[in-house]
């Protein structure tokens, strides 16, 4: 048998190809992504070591939760300098600081932070950075030294003046320097400025305070010892840790920082997989079915059931075992070409060797070996149960498994529909994985039934087919019907990555009606100020003296901020946005208030958002504690419950409170009124006139902000898409194989229309208009079930969404689709035109 | 004797290169006559499928020329062939002449149509009415007998009025009555209709329905008959086993 199997496998090349790359491409994307993260992590393991080596303990403000970290008071590194056995003592102050170009717009902001450093002279050495050009540290006020990868992008040198954006507004500085982090240009896309000490702590807004203390001690201390004599000077909410647990938190905060782009990928290369698994199945199953004779032949001779299926399955594994290993090594390239592709992009990652660890192996084979075992075993099994002699007389297979499969298809569909459901709707810890898995059966059921619509969509679809393609349009109709069964699970595995697509055409269409109606309906502003571009709230911002000037102007009559921070309700775990607003809140936004009193909103008091104050089974009068990130508790009187959703946050407090509890110090949007008696336009020359000045202020009207949000969730989402393209092309290959499969299947056929005078152009055109009608199918089945899943996401999610369905963009993903079926024809196509004529019509 | 549909001359074919090469025909010159029905008989291997593909354009010739018409082969490239076959050829296979997904009457007009053509209606009716399959020309060809899918074929081979058809072994698939009934038919599409006809066979009374038949040996004419009756391809093939 094991004979049998081998020589199979060699004797049938274009077999053995065609399953092999569908295995390579499911296995490659597993084992990339593995590389790719664990070499991520292996690098920043490596750096945050050495970066810290030098250093024995931090002072530093405990930070409980959330990206802002607590502050200290100056004071405190002279008592510390007081103990003896410390061999240095360097506090140092971080912030926000965003460089901008020479064109004047803010450079990155765009995801990751902008962070900003002090220097102190004596702290070269415990520093994590590097001065690769102009060696010198800021020494003096208006100096500013930055990363080399914003450098380099932005064609900026040591010389050079920029304006950076910080908290007390927008500063000229000179770059002394060009700085790496380690050997990295830049930190994961953040962009670096590193201040002289006392420059930093005046543009952080931060006289008198810093952010932590670098220690190392001298040679023959006690460590135990000395670590406790400096805790016992330290005030609360300020503690001392050694350089490894400093280490180990940076660690996890990089984790955090890069686990969304671990679990991306990690999704996509699920998709990937699974996607790959049909197309390794259908592949199984055509060529099985075409062997059946072959199998029969082995059966009649005299070889048991069990037999034929154990050498189909060695067949399968003899090929799967060589495709997983190819595939690994295809990720090993993968991985490298994402880690690229990242550097391009900015993100940038210290150096370091790829990480191939053996998980990565096994996984991978795993992978690999058990979708094809699984793929090829099922028709296998079902090809060996076939009468010999049924077989040999190729006895077409009966219709009466239609109405089983109509069952095993509702099941199985109903089933992940109503796992999707649970996950969306109840308010489960894993609600992801579940409506995943949801999604997963979903499509699975649909695959069952799809055969069951195949033909009829063949007539239908194909229907103008032999109007203006004649008989060769008719000729690929029919090709298409032939085998429902096979059309159907081919263009199943394109049905995913179109449904995924078209879920998130709906789903950002519904954000996009949703954005709309929140702004014209809950807001009553006339002009907003906001972050230009996409940005993470918790590491840029407006530059608070924007609304100070703002304030000044007599144009306006309102001038109302918000600030963005971190709580959560002693507890529990969820960490929520809480808000700081002043100037006037409600006069810009529709509160909606529906208990207590705004006029009791003072310094101290909150407003809580309506679900949040059910949730915590409180009203108006009550008064709640909640912890911010510094771990301080704060106790606030809930002056009123609203319910309108224009704040988007469940909590809001003062500016005073917030400044009193939270360090972030940048503002996250601007409400502005104009006055009674100005006209708009003189009122929104008056405010562009101000923001001039500060290049990542974007000022807009209501229907220019809509536009705004709406542009940022389209390129967001293209960007899925983009990824989700992988999924697409793995289900192109699908044609191309069974295709490819077909094509030989009916050379005969082929040399016969060849003979009867059929040109290769024609043929050509046959195959093609076959693969469009393949590809169609499965365009639209993705488009029903991902309308049909976003709508329902859509409606299940609810705050902020309003249901929209893009119907032009859908036609867009059908039409991509036929396209894809054109290029997907090529090959067999070729292999089509190129059958020989004398081959196809011999007999023996 | 009337002109040529069809003819070769000197014509070589040889498979395969060096030590292993077979010659399968072996400068032959032979004509095939305008409206008449020729059979061309031989052992396996006498090179007489080789010829039939060689002159139907299926196939080249490693030297000599090949006619149909004044049209020589030799001087087409793929795709005039192609449209040569099309236009001026029809072709009747020992099995698999049909698509199984078109329809009778789809597979009979199937070269008209992929020439993007309109069938001759009377032409139509009457070649599918003497070939007795009108009552079965909305049945795929799954769903007709052997004698009936090769009568389809025919009825195929000649709608088009092609200069000349070929017929490869066209009944040797078949019982004896529908060989016989589809050899009729050939038959009177000659007499009747003018229709010029080329058949490889191996079956002394199928060839004995043709106006001549030439015998190959080794891919050389070996030898003729006229008006042939079975007997006579009987003793004839005898005297070459001799």
């Amino acid at each position: 048998m094991f004979k049998i199997a081998l020589r199979s496998v060699l004797l049938h090349k274009l077999r053995l190809t065609l399953t092999a790359v569908a295995i390579i491409l499911g296995v490659a994307f597993v084992s990339g992504t593995f590389v790719f993260t664990d070499s991520m992590k292996a690098s920043f393991d490596d750096l945050f070591e050495d970066v810290n080596s030098q250093v024995d303990f931090y002072v530093r403000g405990t930070s409980e939760f959330g990206s802002s970290a607590a502050t200290l008071e100056e004071s405190i590194v002279d008592s510390i300098r007081s103990i003896d056995g410390l061999d240095v003592v360097v506090p140092s102050v971080d912030g926000i600081a965003q460089l901008v170009d020479k064109a004047g717009e803010p450079i990155g902001g765009a995801g990751p932070p902008t962070l900003g450093f002090s220097y102190l002279p004596g702290g070269e050495g415990l520093s994590p950075l590097d001065i690769r050009q102009g060696d010198s540290w800021p020494t003096e006020a208006g100096q500013v030294v930055i990363d080399a990868f914003a450098a380099e992008a932005n064609e900026l040198s040591v010389g050079d003046v920029i304006d950076v954006i910080t908290p007390i507004g927008v500063e000229p500085f000179e770059i002394v320097g060009i700085a790496t982090f380690g050997e990295a240009d830049n930190l994961l896309g953040a962009t670096l400025a590193v201040f002289e000490f006392e420059e930093a702590q005046r543009v952080f807004d931060m006289e008198e305070m810093i952010s932590s203390v670098s220690l190392t001690v001298g040679g023959g201390v006690d460590r135990t010892l000395l670590q406790a004599s400096i805790a016992d000077l330290l005030p609360d909410q300020v503690e001392i840790v050694t350089a490894e647990e400093q280490t180990d938190d940076e660690l996890s905060e990089v984790d955090e920082g890069i686990g969304f782009i671990n679990t991306i990928l990690l999704v996509i290369a699920g998709v990937a997989v699974f996607v790959g698994a049909f197309i390794i199945q259908n592949t199984f199953r055509i060529i099985v079915a075409q062997r059946t004779k072959e199998l029969a032949m082995l059966r009649a001779v005299g070889a048991t059931g069990r037999q034929v299926t154990f050498m189909v399955g060695l067949e399968a594994l003899i090929v799967a075992l060589v495709a997983s290993a190819v595939g690994i090594g295809v990720g090993v390239l993968l991985a490298m070409g994402i880690k690229a592709a990242f550097t391009a992009f900015g993100f940038g990652f210290p150096g370091g060797p790829l990480t191939i660890r053996a998980r990565t192996i096994i996984v991978g084979m795993a992978v690999g070996v058990i979708v094809t075992l699984i793929s090829a075993l099922l028709p296998a099994r079902k090809a060996s149960k076939i009468p010999p002699i049924a077989a040999l007389r190729d006895v077409a297979t009966s219709a009466k498994d239609l109405s089983r499969r109509l069952v095993a298809g509702l099941i199985v569909t109903s089933l992940g529909v109503v796992l999707l459901a649970v996950g969306l709707l109840l308010d489960l810890e894993n609600a992801i994985s579940m409506v995943g898995f949801g999604a997963l059966l979903t499509f699975v059921g649909v695959s069952i039934l799809a055969p069951l619509f195949a033909r009829a969509f063949a007539r239908t679809a194909g229907k103008p087919l032999p109007r203006f393609a004649g008989t060769i349009g008719r000729l690929a109709q029919e090709n298409a019907m032939r085998k429902p069964r096979r059309t159907a699970a081919t263009a199943s595995s394109l049905m995913i990555g179109v449904a995924l697509v078209s879920v998130i055409a709906v789903f950002s269409a519904s954000a996009k009606a949703g954005v709309a109606e929140v702004f014209e309906d809950d807001f009553t502003t006339d002009f907003q100020v906001a972050l230009d571009g996409f940005s993470d709230p918790r590491f840029t911002g407006l530059s608070p003296a924007l609304t100070d000037d703002l304030r000044q102007l007599d144009e306006l009559s309102v001038v109302a901020r918000m600030r963005i921070g971190e709580y959560r309700v002693t507890g529990d775990s969820a960490e929520k946005f809480l808000l700081g607003v002043d100037g006037g809140i409600d006069q810009v936004v529709r509160l909606e208030i529906v208990e207590g009193s705004f006029a009791d909103f003072r310094d101290g008091a909150a407003l809580l958002f309506e679900d949040e104050a059910e949730l915590l089974g409180v009203g108006a009068g009550d008064s709640i504690t909640i912890e911010v990130p510094s771990g301080a508790m704060l106790d606030l009187d809930i002056a009123a419950v609203f319910a309108g959703d224009a704040l988007g946050a469940p909590l809001v407090v003062t500016m005073p409170t917030y400044v009193e509890h939270l360090t972030f110090r940048l503002d996250r949007f601007i409400f502005a009124l104009k006055s009674p008696d100005v006209t708009e336009s003189e009122a929104r020359a008056a405010v562009d006139a101000v923001a001039g000045p500060y290049p990542n202020a974007n000022v807009t009207n209501t229907d220019e902000l809509i536009g705004d949000i709406e542009e940022q969730i389209d390129s967001l989402l293209n960007l899925l898409v983009v990824l989700l393209g992988f999924a697409i092309l793995i289900a192109l290959l699908g044609i191309v194989n069974t295709l490819v499969l077909s094509v030989s299947e009916r050379k005969r056929e082929i040399g016969l229309l060849r003979a009867v005078g059929t040109t290769r152009k024609q043929v050509k055109q046959m195959i093609r208009w076959e693969s469009v009608l393949i590809a169609v199918f499965g365009g639209v089945l993705g488009l029903v079930v991902g309308t049909t899943l976003g709508v329902a996401t859509v409606a299940a999610v609810g705050q902020g969404l309003k249901v929209a369905i893009p119907s032009g963009q859908l036609i867009t993903y059908v039409v991509a689709a036929a396209l894809g079926g054109v290029i997907a024809a090529i090959p067999p196509s070729r292999a089509a035109a190129k059958t020989n004529v004398l081959d196809a019509i011999a007999y023996e | 004797m009337s002109t040529a549909a069809a003819r070769v001359a000197g014509a070589t074919k040889v498979f395969g290169e060096g030590e292993a090469s077979v010659t399968a025909l072996d400068d032959l010159t032979v004509e095939f006559e305008q409206g008449k029905f020729t059979a061309i008989m031989g052992p396996s291997g006498s090179g007489k499928s080789t010829l039939l593909h060689c002159i139907a354009g299926l196939d080249t010739l490693t030297a000599g020329s090949a006619l149909i018409g004044e049209v020589n082969l030799g001087e087409l490239n793929e795709k005039d062939l192609t449209l040569l076959r099309r236009e001026k050829v029809g072709f009747i296979f020992q099995a698999f002449n049909l698509i199984p997904t078109l329809d009778a009457a789809e597979n009979i007009t199937l070269p008209i149509d992929i020439a993007g053509g309109d069938p001759d209606q009377t032409w139509f009716d009457t070649v599918v009415d003497t070939i007795g399959i009108t009552d079965r020309l909305s049945h795929r060809p799954s769903e007709l007998s052997g004698g009936q899918q090769q009568r389809v074929a025919a009825a195929r081979a000649l709608v088009s009025r092609p200069a000349i058809v070929f017929a490869d072994e066209p009944s040797g698939n078949l019982d004896s009555k529908s060989g016989a009934e589809l050899l009729g038919f050939m038959r009177h599409a000659v007499d009747e209709f003018g229709q010029t006809i080329v058949m490889v066979t191996h079956d002394p009374n199928g060839a004995a329905y043709a106006d001549r038949i030439v015998f190959l040996a080794d891919g050389r004419l070996v030898g003729e008959l006229l008006d042939p009756t079975a007997d006579q391809v009987f003793e004839h093939l005898k005297s070459m086993g001799d």
